[in-house]
């Protein structure tokens, strides 16, 4: 009898939760729209300070998506690598450089003109897809690679990739290995969480080996170091990184062998969260500018000398004004930026050549040539929409 | 005042204890509901699935020490990561039990070195970050051994490398299968005489011979069985082949780093433990042993340990509890147990509030257990009042 009762109650408080979800749909409690602040890095986020040329104290926010809520906080919350030379890199002084540290920089130049308003969210592999669904951090920039799970499943819009790499073996070289074949029945260190751990699967199918899998490369190299690995896989650019960085104690940069193969594509760019169609554009566009200014030949040292160019891409991306029969006009490509933007993109980190260049390129310890990520017009892939 | 009036349901102490528990489970259960609703259509809104069906999906990669392929279903990896825990478990706890206890004793004794020596082992180590002896065991331990392409092979017994340890292992013959059926019988026929001789024992008084009699009857059925079966059973060496170790049992590296880092550093938590419920122990029965002539060992092992270990058991579930939940901490040092695994499968694409649901839930399993079958064992030695 008693427990009759209590099914009947329980039954009842059942129907009563049931009841509510027809109310809730219309006031679905959102759990956050704020972005939880995280370790930031002391970087100063003021907006207004720097060489802009444009001040932004006065930009209305745009509508009510993540291009508003960025412009008013003031500053860009950017996922990074912290621990790859030339593409995320925590330096000993505490400063931040890279590859991807200067395309969170562009975008900060973009979109509050100033490539100083950025906090760095470190972030490693397994976290930052929770990171970007969660709104931890606006924009993903941390040598990711676009995959369609990714894209797909993941909560993450990839944007245009910033860097074509592939998967590469490092090894060394006096241990005799200069194939991937010569590394069978031994173990390779990898970092879990990645595409490469994937690819070494694929790639090795038919190669027994012991994948050793580690969290970051802070352990993943003392266990390639000591022996306990005989290969570390990795995309090419990140091993070229920490081949240049390796201690001359243990023997330098020549201890080490990248192997001549190849075995995956990595195309590595920004990504941001699902669902907001005008912040996509906006970082997608930052992108295209840098590759379009290299292509139009603007640099960071030329970008304040076009004033009188006749060229009217350069002017349309520059935000000067153009001559019509109504009067001057500066034209607006409707990304909802400040006109200029592109400007102070250049100005602050330059165009893609000089990007690379600064990071990556011969004159660096990486010292990677441009090969595929060179502009079309030099048989590259880099290819920018026009602007227009 | 009528005897015999019906109090009104809303002053009735059953209806109004009744309706508040009511009350107290729709408050809960909304909660619940609200956080599951607003979950699942957060994620929904953020185009994130939110079913289980990635079980089924395969998991892409090798886990090294085993032997699933990378088109193995995730739900296979995540079982193998749960075996690897249970490694974990299986071989730390009793070791850290032993070394606790060990510890714990030694610093009460009266051996000056013995007592300081143990004093130092435990304020060094339960005063480090677990994380931090792992790491220490893992890199300056673990990797200082000779590199997997130069391994030492010691006696021609062992193989070790800083990679995996190879010891020597048992291969089964032709007649494997009854020989284990016969020694598993010989196991129970054991069992029972010692069963049978302790009654004999506290009837009669005669000496109970336990160890003798259920042993030496395993020992002497194993011993006709493998000679009859033709050995059944074969020791195996391992021993290198290149680059392939061939024979024995082969355990990683890091697993041991793991099992020895954290069963030292919950150990000096046990010695406490211990130190203080021997203290506990009214002093008059230690010395109403010695009043008895019983040595210093026999005192420990028949009066004050029994009683102490009574008191000990309950905060030492605390602590295997504890060690259960710090073999997470193998994921700094890459040996798969189910913490890095789930953590792969949410790096290669799997959905991450899922995948985390189904971690919690294995550690909650384990935890359960473990404090189930030490409060069995506490039960049993609880003071029988007859």
């Amino acid at each position: 009898m008693r427990r009759a009762r209590t099914l009947a109650f329980l039954a009842a408080v059942m129907l009563l939760a049931a009841c509510t979800q027809a109310a809730d749909t219309t006031t679905a409690p959102t759990t956050d729209t704020g972005p939880a602040t995280t370790a930031d890095t002391g970087t100063p986020t003021t907006a207004d300070t720097g060489g802009a040329t444009t001040t932004t104290a006065g930009t209305e926010p745009s509508g009510g998506g993540l291009l508003g809520e960025v412009q008013s906080r003031g500053s860009l919350l950017c996922g990074v690598n912290e621990t790859v030379p030339g593409f995320g890199f925590l330096n000993a002084d505490g400063t931040r450089s890279g590859f991807d540290i200067d395309y969170c920089r562009a975008v900060a130049a973009a979109v509050l003109g100033d490539p100083e308003a950025v906090e760095y969210v470190p972030l490693d592999a397994q976290q930052r897809f929770t990171a970007l669904a969660s709104g931890e951090i606006d924009v993903l920039i941390r040598n990711t690679t676009f995959t369609a799970t990714r894209d797909g499943g993941e909560g993450a819009t990839f944007l245009t990739t910033t860097f074509y790499d592939g998967q590469g073996m490092l090894v060394f070289t006096d241990s005799g290995i200069t194939a991937l074949e010569d590394l069978a029945n031994t173990a390779i260190c990898v970092l879990s969480g990645t595409t490469t751990e994937l690819n070494l699967a694929t790639r090795f199918a038919d190669i027994p080996y012991t994948p050793l899998t580690f969290e970051d490369n802070g352990v993943l190299q003392p266990a390639f170091v000591s022996g306990q690995c005989d290969g570390w896989t990795s995309d090419k650019s990140q091993l070229a990184g920490v081949r240049s960085a390796f201690p001359a104690d243990q023997g330098g940069p020549e201890a080490l062998t990248i192997l001549e193969e190849t075995f995956s594509k990595e195309p590595l760019g920004p990504a941001v969260r699902d669902g907001d169609s005008q912040w996509a554009q906006v970082v997608d566009w930052v992108v295209n500018a840098t590759i379009l200014a290299e292509e139009l030949g603007i640099t960071s040292d030329n970008v304040d000398t076009f004033a009188d160019t006749d060229n009217a891409e350069i002017r349309r991306l520059l935000g000067l004004e153009i001559e019509s029969d109504d009067g001057t006009a500066v034209f607006d490509a409707g990304l909802g930026l400040e006109p200029g933007w592109a400007a102070n993109v250049i100005a602050s980190v330059g165009n893609y050549g000089e990007i690379f260049d600064r990071n990556v390129g011969p004159d660096t310890p990486l010292g990677l040539v441009r090969g595929v990520n060179d502009l079309w017009l030099n048989g590259g892939l880099l290819y920018s929409p026009p602007f227009r | 005042m009528i005897p015999n009036a019906r109090v009104p349901f809303w002053r009735n102490q059953r209806v109004l204890r009744g309706v508040a528990q009511v009350v107290v489970a729709a408050a809960v259960l909304f909660l619940l509901y609200v956080l599951w609703f607003n979950v699942t259509n957060n994620m929904r809104a953020r185009g994130v699935r939110t079913d289980f069906n990635f079980l089924d999906q395969p998991f892409g990669v090798r886990i090294a020490g085993s032997d699933l392929s990378p088109s193995a279903p995730v739900r296979s990896a995540l079982l193998n990561g749960i075996r690897n825990t249970f490694a974990l478990a299986i071989v730390g706890l009793p070791l850290l039990t032993i070394l606790g206890v060990i510890v714990g004793v030694g610093r009460l004794s009266t051996n000056w070195l013995v007592a300081k020596i143990s004093s130092a082992y435990v304020e060094i180590l339960r005063n480090l970050p677990p994380l931090l002896v792992v790491i220490f065991a893992f890199q300056a331990v673990i990797l200082r051994l000779p590199p997997a392409r130069n391994p030492i092979t010691p006696f021609g017994w062992f193989v070790i490398s800083n990679l995996e340890f190879h010891v020597p292992g048992f291969r089964a013959g032709d007649n494997y299968r009854p020989f284990m059926m016969v020694m598993l019988v010989a196991v129970l026929l054991g069992a029972f005489l010692w069963w049978w001789r302790t009654r004999v024992h506290e009837r009669t008084g005669t000496p109970h011979h336990r160890w003798l009699w259920s042993l030496g009857t395993v020992a002497l059925v194993g011993a006709i069985a493998y000679l009859i079966l033709d050995r059944p059973l074969t020791i195996t060496l391992p021993h290198l082949e290149g680059r392939v170790v061939d024979g024995g049992y082969r355990g990683l590296g890091a697993f041991f780093a793991v099992v020895g880092a954290l069963a030292f550093y919950t150990s000096s938590h046990v010695a406490e433990i211990v130190r203080g419920s021997i203290l506990a122990v009214p002093k008059g029965q230690s010395e109403a042993a010695s009043a008895l002539a019983l040595s210093g060992f026999q005192r420990l092992r028949f009066v004050v340990l029994p009683q102490a270990m009574r008191i000990a058991l309950p905060p030492i579930i605390n602590q295997y509890l504890n060690y259960v939940k710090n073999t997470s901490l193998a994921i700094a040092v890459g040996f798969a147990e189910v913490t890095l695994v789930a953590f792969q499968a949410i790096g290669n694409g799997q959905p991450a509030p899922q995948v985390v649901v189904l971690l919690m839930g294995s550690y909650l399993v384990f935890s359960l257990v473990i404090s189930f079958l030490v409060n069995l064992y506490n039960r049993h030695l609880r003071i029988v009042t007859r």
